[in-house]
């Protein structure tokens, strides 16, 4: 009887532990280096899992894992909490990496000599995106994307429409378009996150780059720069359906890519979704044209997949030699004409023929990184917008804008204003 | 008496892994909510300890009102529309009818189907399908889309609540119905309740216990109502359809503000307790014992 119970007890006991000590990984047994890269872009999968093949048959002393989960932002954090942190991470540019920059995760990658290869400007835009300035890099830019406006190049072509490079030629070719009997512009709106693609293309042209930094440090507030924002995006919806917050992303690539609209304003990321509707589609992309004077204008461009190397990765120099794998050029070239993105490393790639319209931009470096990637994700900004669309109350919006901002960033503004108190202000 | 002591001591065995496996994964981690919520955690990284600021901030934050009254309403309105038709769909379906077996089961369909998969199917019903019929017989509001409508995209939710919870309610109230003896009937004929009468003094009073399983299950279920909304609506539009468990979620994991809203989380916690032990005994007093 003693017996069998003493086996039960311990049964029990090896049951618990098994639940509560969740496997603790074993580490370098023969000599070959572990490294996970945990990156947020479900749809680059199939890419990512030819280069990690590639990646293991080529080097024998790393094994590198490259997950590409749905929901990854959310994977990370919950491993964060945990204190579980993969070896590199691949994000966007956007607040999480300032969050993460702010919170010690990352590494100091600044003696990386890879990092001489990327186009300075994307360096300097993850830069920018530190709460208050830090020393050193980050992250290392790989890809990166652009929001205008999508348009059918046949349907232009056939009915002799030109690209707009002013406020009002826009406003005019959406009167041309609509004497036709075409609609001119799909919308998604019901997903609440594609309500930021107008937004942000208009808001690059309209208002200052640094709108953000400057609300946080006290010295302007979104009441005076968004105004014209959001007049005009409240302007574009006069051209799209009827009744655009009934239908979502899907919904409205779906409704592009057959046809249904001439021109659809979305980031140059929902090429691909729109091509697996109808492969045969001809799209090209021109910059949103927010302003009259066509010099003030701007490509609304920001990092869309970064590299950055975690403090708690125990071998560095292994981490790194995974990321100049990922940045060698056939593996750059492979992954834009996959996802239809812009390279951020410096050099010559073909860009895929969707970006034609942009490419001027691109090549002459006139690019500003996206207003909502300094947007606090608890604000729900994207929701705000949406709900601003279906009243159409400036004013109101504007107002509720600036307190939410307040609210919900006062830990940032505190921790900014004390950081130019003591160093005054830069500039 | 050693026998006793010994099989004592097994169900001890028993009972302490699970009672170890409970506190683990319930108590330890509401503890723990509890504490987050005294913080400006952001689920990752360092936090300070604000006090009791969360807790000020949810009072004063009109999104965090506003989610408390859709969900409020969502659950009253859903709980009356269920109980309604499910109560006369069990009448019904517990009557002398043909082919009683088979309408039985297809009425219990739904609740086999998952939420989100019905939430997906009943977004494109409302997108697509409900707007034409609504063009179709000319009326204005159903020819747009339910589900952008602020002012009418809750009325879609609890419609689709409302179709999948009947299902499991319809059983209950069945199973409900048959525990009521015929001669109570045979009574009642001679007395002269027929109809109306004879449900509202003889059925209704002996199946109360059936009824107050079905409110506690309803509001609670209401109440906490997330799949359907994360498939249909998000939130949208205008964030008219913020349920507080999706907000918790969403505004949370995905915004960042886990401190904020594990404050949330707790006091939604006292709310449904609070809720849940009311019912109990205000529907307790109610019950008839045959």
């Amino acid at each position: 009887m003693r017996r069998e119970n003493a086996i039960s007890a311990a049964l029990a006991v090896a049951m618990l532990t098994a639940v509560i000590l969740p496997g603790c990984g074993s580490e370098g047994d023969s000599g070959v280096t572990e490294i996970e890269i945990l990156q947020y872009k479900p749809e680059a999968a199939a890419y990512f899992d030819r280069v990690e093949d590639e990646f293991n048959e080529s080097h024998d002393d790393i094994h590198l894992t490259i997950s590409s989960p749905n929901d990854a932002s959310t994977i990370m954090r919950t491993r964060f909490i945990r204190e579980d942190y993969p070896d590199i991470i691949g994000i966007g540019g956007d607040i999480n990496y300032s969050y993460y920059v702010d919170a010690g995760i990352l590494a100091d990658v600044s003696d990386y000599e890879g990092i001489s290869d990327i186009n300075p400007s994307y360096v300097d835009i993850l830069e920018s995106l530190e709460i208050v300035p830090t020393e050193g890099t980050y992250g290392v830019p790989y890809a990166a994307n652009a929001a205008g406006v999508l348009y059918n190049r046949e349907m232009f072509e056939e009915h002799g429409w030109e690209i707009p490079e002013t406020w009002d030629e826009l406003i005019q070719l959406c009167e041309d378009i609509k004497s036709e009997g075409i609609l001119p512009f799909y919308f998604g709106f019901r997903d609440t996150w594609t309500c930021l693609a107008p937004w942000n293309a208009l808001a690059v042209g309209l208002a200052p780059s640094d709108t953000c930094q400057n609300v946080n440090a006290g010295e302007t507030t979104f009441s005076k720069e968004y105004r014209e924002t959001a007049q005009k995006c409240l302007e574009l919806l006069d051209y799209g359906p009827d009744d655009p917050f009934a239908y979502g992303y899907n919904d409205a690539c779906t409704a592009f890519a057959n046809g249904e609209s001439a021109m659809y304003p979305i980031g140059s990321y929902a090429v691909p979704q729109i091509k697996q509707v109808n492969p045969d589609m001809n799209i090209d992309s021109f910059v949103m044209p927010g302003n009259n004077d066509a010099s003030e204008n701007t490509l609304n461009s920001g990092v869309d997949l970064m590299f950055a190397v975690t403090e708690a990765c125990e071998d560095k120099d292994a981490a790194l030699e995974v990321i100049s794998f990922l940045l060698e050029d056939d593996n750059i070239q492979a992954y834009i004409d996959d996802q239809n993105a812009i390279p951020c490393k410096a050099g010559e790639f073909e860009l895929a023929s969707e970006l034609d319209g942009m490419a001027s931009f691109i090549e002459a470096g006139n690019m500003t990184d996206y207003q909502d990637h300094y947007y606090p994700s608890e604000m729900a900004a994207d929701a705000l917008i949406q709900t601003f669309l279906i009243n159409g109350d400036v004013d109101t919006f504007l107002e509720d804008f600036d307190t939410r901002w307040q609210r919900y960033n006062r830990d940032i503004i505190r921790e900014v204003q004390q950081y130019n108190e003591e160093h005054g202000t830069a500039e | 008496m050693k026998k006793a002591n010994d099989s004592k001591r097994t169900y001890m065995l028993i009972t302490i892994p699970i009672l170890a496996l409970f506190v683990c994964f319930n108590t330890v981690p509401l503890i723990r909510g509890v504490i987050y919520s005294f913080t400006n955690f952001k689920g990752f990284g360092d936090y300070d300890w604000v006090g009791l600021r969360n807790y000020m901030d949810l009072f004063t934050d009109p999104r965090i009102g506003n989610s408390y009254l859709f969900t409020i309403k969502l659950a009253i309105v859903a709980t009356i529309v269920t109980n309604v038709i499910s109560l006369v769909l069990a009448l019904g379906l517990n009557s002398k009818i043909r082919g009683k077996t088979f309408l039985r089961a297809a009425y219990f369909v739904p609740n086999v189907l998952g939420a989100l998969v019905v939430g997906y199917i009943f977004q494109y019903i409302f997108t697509y399908i409900l707007p034409e019929i609504g063009k179709m017989v000319g009326n204005k509001t159903l020819s747009t889309s339910l589900l952008s409508s602020t002012s009418l995209a809750w009325i879609a939710i609890v419609v689709v609540c409302a179709w999948q919870n009947i299902a499991m309610n319809t059983i209950i109230y069945i199973s409900g119905l048959q525990t009521v003896p015929e001669d109570v009937y045979e009574a009642g004929d001679l007395d002269g309740a027929t109809g109306w009468k004879k449900f509202r003094y003889l059925t209704f009073p002996l199946i109360i216990p059936f009824f107050t399983i079905n409110m506690v299950l309803c509001v609670k279920n209401f109440l906490m109502v997330f799949d359907q909304i994360m498939a249909m609506t998000q939130g949208g539009p205008a964030q008219s359809t913020e349920s507080i468990s999706y907000l918790i979620y969403q505004n949370g994991m995905e915004g960042g503000s886990f401190g904020y809203q594990s404050a949330n989380a707790v006091v939604f916690f006292i709310v449904i307790v609070a809720i849940s032990v009311a019912q109990m005994s205000i529907s307790s007093k109610k019950e008839e014992q045959l």
